[in-house]
């Protein structure tokens, strides 16, 4: 493995009609956040509290858990939360508390208008164990399908 | 991309991957490793694999060797880019939902 380098900030925007308010549970509450982003989750939404997801890539065959660690930063319901994200599997490639998200909520007439940054992410390298070898694979087929990695 | 993706669909191709991932081999020791696959089918399989860039083939005398090749595949942030986009889109159709429903429900509960 060579040293990981930074990358640039993925940024994402998008438009929902739904209020700040409404949207803003999506990240804190456990239970909004298994419906959108991963199998399981406990939060505990102030600074400095825990936001633990679990994630599952791969195939039907292959299927395969990853732990995410996280810890809230900053929560200003309903505007902006920032929470760090990173897996306790080290092939994954980004450790526990390396890399951040920060969530803008922007209220857009009846709707909101969300902005997503993740930053401080590692440049991927091929990782040298085989989990980390099935999370690229698994990776790779999740992109394949275009579309949801749990269906 | 899509030529990578398509070569790994096969499982026998994911397998020979796993096989060249930390040693170079030579096809023969591949081919050794599958009893029931014939060896043209292996040479099949590494070549997929070759015009999809996920393994490199040298020449050593008569001998080719295979190793994979990192660069083939996607990248953490491809990945995590496509995942996003892809999560926020099932977070729209669900916050939205919820939206209705608190609306249809009793106006503004929250």
């Amino acid at each position: 493995m060579t040293v990981a380098t930074g990358t640039e900030p993925i940024v994402k925007e998008v438009q929902i009609d739904a209020r700040p308010e409404t949207v803003f549970g999506f990240f804190t509450e456990a239970d909004k956040l298994t419906r959108w982003l991963c199998e399981e989750a406990t939060t505990d939404p102030r600074p400095g509290g825990v936001c633990l997801q679990t994630h599952r890539a791969g195939e039907s065959r292959g299927d395969q858990l990853f732990h995410m660690r996280g810890e809230f930063v900053e929560i200003t319901p309903p505007s902006r939360l920032v929470f760090t994200w990173g897996f306790d599997e080290p092939s994954v490639g980004v450790p526990p508390g390396s890399s951040t998200i920060e969530v803008t909520l922007e209220p857009e007439g009846e709707g909101t208008r969300l902005t997503l940054v993740h930053r401080d992410l590692p440049e991927a390298e091929l990782p040298s164990h085989d989990e980390g070898w099935d999370y690229q694979l698994a990776r790779l087929v999740i992109a394949a399908a275009g579309g949801d990695p749990d269906a | 991309m899509q030529h990578a993706i398509d070569a790994i669909v096969e499982p026998r191709r994911r397998e020979i991957l796993r096989l060249v991932r930390d040693a170079e081999l030579p096809a023969g020791a591949i081919a050794a490793h599958f009893a029931d696959v014939t060896r043209p089918a292996v040479s099949q399989h590494l070549r997929t694999l070759r015009e999809a860039g996920l393994v490199a083939e040298r020449r050593e005398g008569t001998r080719r060797l295979y190793r994979a090749r990192p660069q083939g595949f996607a990248g953490l942030r491809e990945f995590l880019d496509q995942f996003w986009d892809e999560r926020l889109d099932v977070l729209r159709r669900e916050a939205e939902r919820e939206e209705r429903g608190k609306t249809d429900d009793s106006g503004n509960r929250n």
